[in-house]
């Protein structure tokens, strides 16, 4: 589903003004970066998506649902949102029944539902804890449960927000696995992150956030190549990226192979 | 998402200005005094008089007023009518509703009991919304109350506000899950599970880091601790606290006089 956002614009009720006129076409299928300094404004577009946060002015469509006509329930069919903090959804006794809960909350069929945390549970590689007790897993596996609740539930809009925080490499490569999969599959995945080596291995295109703007948006090649305007927000570019550029190579280069060829050439 | 650790409301005033320990025996003893007067009126006198000028005196009038609208008149009231209702006392029956009889008596009684609460309450209420809880304890501690003890209030004064921020983020993490939580009241009853159980465990685990958190920093060690923030008590106060003192012993005095 295509998201289209236009003149966003979002104060806080305490007074903050945190979005200050967004506009922004997101297509089915891509694979969004989002960077930028905390407090940028990146967590409260995200909420927008699925109609946790309403506009103060400006509109956001998700195909052609106004979030401000439809309830986020409803949303929830269309948009999945991974939260940061697992332990703030986990609820069910077991992995299985978490991983169950979102599916049945869309009203799927049985046969369905199995089918879908199956497949959930089975490219987060938890399929033999099914199970077990969420709250039995370390941090970082009970973060892999609550992307298995959210992929279960089957979204062509998938969000993560931080996914790659308090991660091992193991557990970042897992991750990588599950949005080049969901990629595979056609659906949109927009992360939140800060982990700028994550975000140029991983993602096509990158919207750069500062003070609630959209100071760069583009193909994650050319926008990890600005270091000077990235540096607004605090954002560096990643370390081969930095290296190419000191080298004085001619194209920006985002990961090993992009290195090693340029280097080459 | 803002976070606000306690009811405290920033400002400077004269009341801001108070030792802690002043205004939080302000509090008790106001509250003393409108349960143990022999007089009807005494709560409500010290509703008017002196917590609504207090609120003034401290900036926070506004946050006042609206605690005392939304949240303490709507639970007196409450107590009120039921009481009214169900206190089987007295025997000047004004009016009955089925089973229900309500006498002078009663209503009297159901009067007396929601304005002593309700100055208990709104006492307090001036008082959480002018003193902020860390300066109060290390006032306290200071004292000679011991740090455990100290710690529990503080954490309980603390909890609340935590805990709504963090249903906050629940409720918006399980309504994007599909939850639904806006419609029928039998779906909204459902839907508490999801909702109160990430609250409960996450509490839980958040009361294990804090106490592994407060050891490292040396909590339960015995030497003396130094506070880096004098916080000063002018002999105003200890007059303030000695006459309200008085003033309780006064009308403990009055109601064994006319008992």
């Amino acid at each position: 589903m295509k998201i289209e956002i236009k003149d966003l614009h979002y104060t806080y009720p305490a007074g903050v003004e945190a979005l200050r006129g967004v506009s922004l076409t997101i297509d089915s299928g891509e694979q969004v970066a989002m960077v930028g300094q905390n407090g940028s404004g990146k967590t409260t577009l995200v909420k927008h998506l699925n109609g946790l946060l309403q506009p103060t002015s400006g509109s956001v469509l998700i195909g052609d649902l106004d979030t401000k006509k439809v309830p986020v329930a409803k949303l929830a069919v269309h948009v999945g949102y991974v939260f940061q903090n697992p332990d703030e959804q986990l609820f069910c006794r077991t992995i299985h029944e978490e991983v169950a809960f979102g599916p049945r909350n869309l009203g799927f069929d049985a046969s369905k539902i199995e089918s879908l945390v199956a497949d959930a549970l089975n490219l987060v590689e938890l399929s033999s804890r099914k199970e077990t007790n969420p709250y039995d897993l370390s941090p970082t596996w009970r973060k892999m449960v609550a992307l298995a609740s959210i992929i279960s539930m089957d979204t062509s809009i998938v969000i993560l927000d931080e996914p790659t925080t308090g991660q091992d490499a193991v557990n970042v490569a897992r991750i990588a696995h599950v949005v080049a999969e969901l990629r595979k599959r056609g659906k949109t995945v927009i992360t939140i992150t800060h982990d700028i080596d994550f975000c140029a291995e991983n993602f096509e295109r990158v919207i750069a956030l500062s003070q609630g703007k959209i100071l760069l948006d583009g193909p994650a090649g050319s926008v990890l190549g600005q270091g000077e305007i990235l540096a607004q927000t605090y954002v560096d570019p990643p370390q081969l990226t930095r290296l190419g550029k000191r080298l004085g190579l001619k194209k920006t280069v985002r990961n090993q192979e992009e290195f090693l060829s340029a280097l080459k050439s | 998402m803002r976070e606000r650790l306690s009811f405290y409301v920033k400002r400077e005033s004269f009341l801001h200005n108070l030792n802690p320990l002043t205004k939080l025996v302000l509090a008790l003893g106001l509250t003393l005094i409108g349960f143990l007067s022999p007089w009807y009126w005494t709560p409500l006198a010290i509703i008017f008089f002196i917590i609504a000028p207090l609120s003034f005196v401290g900036k926070v009038q506004r946050d006042f007023l609206n605690a005392a609208f939304r949240l303490i008149l709507p639970a007196t009231g409450f107590l009120f009518i039921m009481q009214a209702l169900f206190q089987p006392v007295g025997k000047t029956e004004l009016f009955s509703i089925w089973f229900l009889h309500v006498t002078r008596e009663s209503l009297a009684y159901a009067f007396e009991n929601a304005t002593r609460i309700f100055a208990m309450v709104s006492s307090f209420t001036i008082f959480l919304l002018t003193t902020h809880p860390s300066e109060l304890m290390s006032d306290l501690t200071h004292r000679g109350l011991p740090s455990q003890f100290a710690y529990v209030i503080i954490s309980t004064i603390q909890i609340i506000p935590q805990m709504q921020a963090k249903a906050q983020t629940i409720i918006a993490a399980q309504r994007s899950r599909g939850l639904d939580t806006e419609s029928s009241l039998f779906k909204r009853a459902g839907a508490l599970v999801p909702l109160v159980s990430p609250l409960v465990f996450g509490s839980l685990v958040e009361v294990e880091e804090r106490a592994i958190a407060i050891e490292a920093r040396g909590f339960t060690s015995r030497h003396t601790k130094t506070s880096l923030r004098e916080i000063p008590d002018s002999s105003f106060d200890k007059a303030l606290r000695w006459i309200l003192l008085l003033l309780v012993v006064a009308i403990i005095a009055v109601k064994i006089w006319l008992s």
